[in-house]
């Protein structure tokens, strides 16, 4: 393989690592506050895609088509939270493994039946002419995925570490039960927590879209890929999964060209195994020390 | 939503009067990835239906038959099309079966019909193993009949069109279905039955669903390809047709009919511009049958373009066949209509072409037999800003005439085979 070869894998796979990283960063949040995940992450990502293209079929301009389409997407992270994981949670049971999934499920067939079955184009302002940068070619969407993921990723991280709200989930994530001594409502932490990782979904549908088309099934794969992620970087690793994100993103496209198509997804599962093997806490995660 | 109304509302008005009516099966992909395929082969064959309906029915005997249809949306997978047509095999009365738009599914399924002697029209599933699995098993007898453009001709015309282009160097991309898979073989085939003309550089696959086509394309540039000779559907197809784009790749797509559907255009937009493709249809008025033909479409669909203009005539014309077919067998008896079908008498005027004499009896060791199109019933198309329109001019006037009934001659013994050498 030749460099200029190797650097345009290697780019064209970051920027799809960005996606993944940047769904895994909605697993993170909800789970660094109630210890839960919402296995519908990425029909949230689907419908949100979805809402937002149908505002752009409305004729509603892109950049107010994106403040809505986070709004919705709070709001639907809004709607798990209350019927899949509150409940499950003041039960102190893991039942919202099974109605997050059930909510998944629920939304993707909401969007089958009110969109299609089909796979829709999503139009961008932005022209879809490639840009040469020391002879790698790369699209402005892609850039907009890197700007994007960057730019939601710091917003939210500034939130936690400076205003009263967000140091009210920090302390939840770090205790529960101390924070709710401290008067910290941890209920209402969990909302907001499920309402920023709607969000976050929101957004990866918006970015990706333009790329992968909209479609029910467009968050599927991508899913699976930022779960993955998600675990080898470690749930609570902050900017870690960007770090594994990329990486998995560049080992995948890497591969697909030196071994064949076919083992695409393979390297991420070998990773996924070792890392499981060696650091079941995540590469970046902290080893908690539990006392019971 | 309208249209589900509307052929509901078709149905039910047809139903009413169960007695004296000739039974059709439309299946094919309704939903998913293959749907405008399947979607415009059934409402233009519910077009011809209501046609023929609206004129009092097929006439057999003293008394005018209507037709009913039994839709099944087989979702383009392989297993539901074999459920699908285990239940319809299953059915006493039915007189026959249009459809399908997936080679796997006619792999699955078509045993079932050959059991019981249904007679079907493949419409428009193209891939060459859905007749071939006949001939090569050398079976006696066979119910299945096609009505495309199958890949063999399609195969011939896209190496000819690299050849014509003198390009020396091609990538041979392709889908891993079954349909990509033969598509593979096929252009192969045709590479080395050309006289080897084409240097194959690199041969690339790529899954149902995938986005990202890099590292396929890139393999395909980095060994100096000038066209990329592709065999895939919509979705995929535009996905490389955008990657091409990205990696600013001016190498020309050049590949089978399915580069014509609406999910390729769309998604890919201006990227798509100046790929060519095989087809027996173009959307524009170029005869008054065709004229009316897309008119009618048009307005009874509530569309401004065809998702897929070949598939919504060849399913058109199926329908014209079959009802010939019934007419001269006198009979909705399926095994009667079949004969019919093999023989057909009168020339049917279609949207295509007037049909004359388009199939002819089995023979085992020939699947032309079964396969109405030959290389002048498909022209060269491309893509421009949206649209599929005529890659020459010459295969407007050929198709005019052909339409015109004066260049129609009886094809029976395929000179398909060796046109394509």
């Amino acid at each position: 393989m030749t460099l200029p070869i190797f650097a345009q894998m290697a780019v064209s796979g970051a920027f799809m690592g960005l996606v993944y990283a940047l769904i895994a960063y909605g697993f993170q949040l909800t789970y660094a506050t109630s210890k839960s995940i919402n296995f519908g992450q990425g029909e949230l990502v689907m419908v949100s895609a979805f809402f937002s293209l149908t505002l752009l079929n409305l004729g509603v301009p892109y950049w107010a088509m994106i403040p809505c389409g986070l709004v919705f997407g709070a709001a639907m992270g809004l709607v798990i939270e209350r019927t899949a994981v509150r409940l499950a949670l003041e039960q102190k049971s893991e039942g919202w493994i099974l109605l997050s999934i059930i909510g998944g499920l629920f939304l993707f067939s909401t969007a089958e039946n009110i969109w299609g079955r089909d796979d829709h184009p999503f139009p961008t302002p932005m022209s879809t002419d490639p840009i040469h940068v020391l002879g790698v070619d790369v699209t402005r969407n892609e850039i907009a995925v890197a700007v994007g993921v960057f730019a939601i990723m710091g917003l939210i991280e500034l939130f936690k570490r400076r205003t009263l709200l967000g140091k009210a989930f920090e302390a939840v994530s770090a205790d529960r039960d101390a924070a709710e001594l401290m008067g910290i409502s941890a209920t209402r932490t969990v909302m907001l927590s499920y309402g920023l990782s709607g969000a976050v979904a929101a957004v990866a549908g918006i970015l990706v879209s333009p790329i992968t088309t909209v479609g029910p099934t467009m968050a599927s794969a991508l899913i699976l890929k930022a779960f993955s992620v998600a675990v080898v970087a470690g749930l609570d690793s902050g900017f870690g999964v960007v770090v594994i994100g990329m990486m998995l993103g560049i080992l995948e496209s890497l591969s697909s060209f030196q071994l064949g198509s076919g083992w695409r997804e393979a390297p991420g599962l070998v990773l996924l195994i070792l890392a499981l093997a060696l650091r079941p806490t995540g590469v970046f995660g902290k080893t908690a020390i539990r006392k019971v | 939503m309208k249209r589900i109304l509307f052929s509901t509302l078709l149905m039910g008005a047809v139903v009413l009067q169960a007695d004296g009516t000739v039974k059709i099966a439309l299946t094919g992909p309704f939903t998913g990835g293959s749907a405008p395929m399947g979607a415009s082969m059934r409402d233009g064959a519910t077009l011809a239906i209501a046609e023929i309906n609206a004129t009092g029915g097929i006439q057999v005997g003293n008394q005018k038959m209507k037709i009913q249809t039994i839709e099944r949306d087989d979702e383009a997978k392989n297993e539901r099309g074999a459920l699908i047509a285990q239940e319809l095999a299953a059915m006493g009365d039915l007189s026959g079966v249009i459809g399908t738009v997936n080679t796997g599914v006619c792999l699955s399924g078509d045993k079932h019909f050959q059991a019981k002697g249904i007679t079907k029209i493949i419409c428009p599933a193209a891939g060459s193993a859905s007749m071939t699995q006949w001939s090569k098993a050398g079976v006696k007898d066979v119910s299945i009949f096609r009505f495309a453009a199958h890949d063999g001709i399609q195969s011939a015309m896209v190496i000819e069109a690299a050849i014509n282009r003198n390009f020396t160097k091609v990538a041979v991309v392709f889908d891993s279905t079954n349909y990509g898979v033969s598509g593979r073989d096929d252009m192969l085939d045709q590479i080395r039955k050309q006289g080897n003309k084409l240097q194959v550089v690199a041969q690339e696959k790529f899954n149902i669903g995938d986005k990202d086509m890099t590292a396929q394309l890139l393999r395909a540039k980095s060994a100096g390809a000038q066209a990329i000779l592709i065999w895939g559907i919509g979705p995929e197809l535009a996905a490389v047709a955008n990657g091409m784009a990205k990696l600013g790749m001016n190498a020309p797509l050049i590949g089978g009919w399915t580069l014509s559907m609406s999910n390729f255009i769309d998604n890919a937009g201006k990227n798509g511009n100046g790929t060519l493709m095989p087809q027996t249809f173009i959307e524009e008025p170029f005869t008054a049958k065709a004229k009316s033909f897309i008119e009618g479409y048009h307005k009874t669909f509530k569309v401004e373009r065809i998702p897929s203009p070949v598939s919504a005539a060849q399913g058109y014309d199926a329908v014209y066949l079959f009802a010939a077919a019934v007419r001269q067998a006198q009979s909705t008896d399926t095994h009667k209509i079949k004969e019919a079908l093999e023989n057909l008498k009168e020339p049917v005027k279609g949207v295509i072409a007037t049909w004359v004499h388009p199939f002819s009896s089995w023979d085992p060791a020939d699947e032309q037999t079964h396969e109405a199109f030959r290389r002048e019933q498909t022209v060269m198309g491309m893509v421009k800003d949206g649209r599929v329109i005529f890659a020459n001019a010459a295969d407007k006037d050929r198709l005019i005439k052909a339409a015109l009934g004066a260049t129609a001659k009886a094809p029976t013994k395929a000179p398909a085979k060796s046109k394509k050498s």
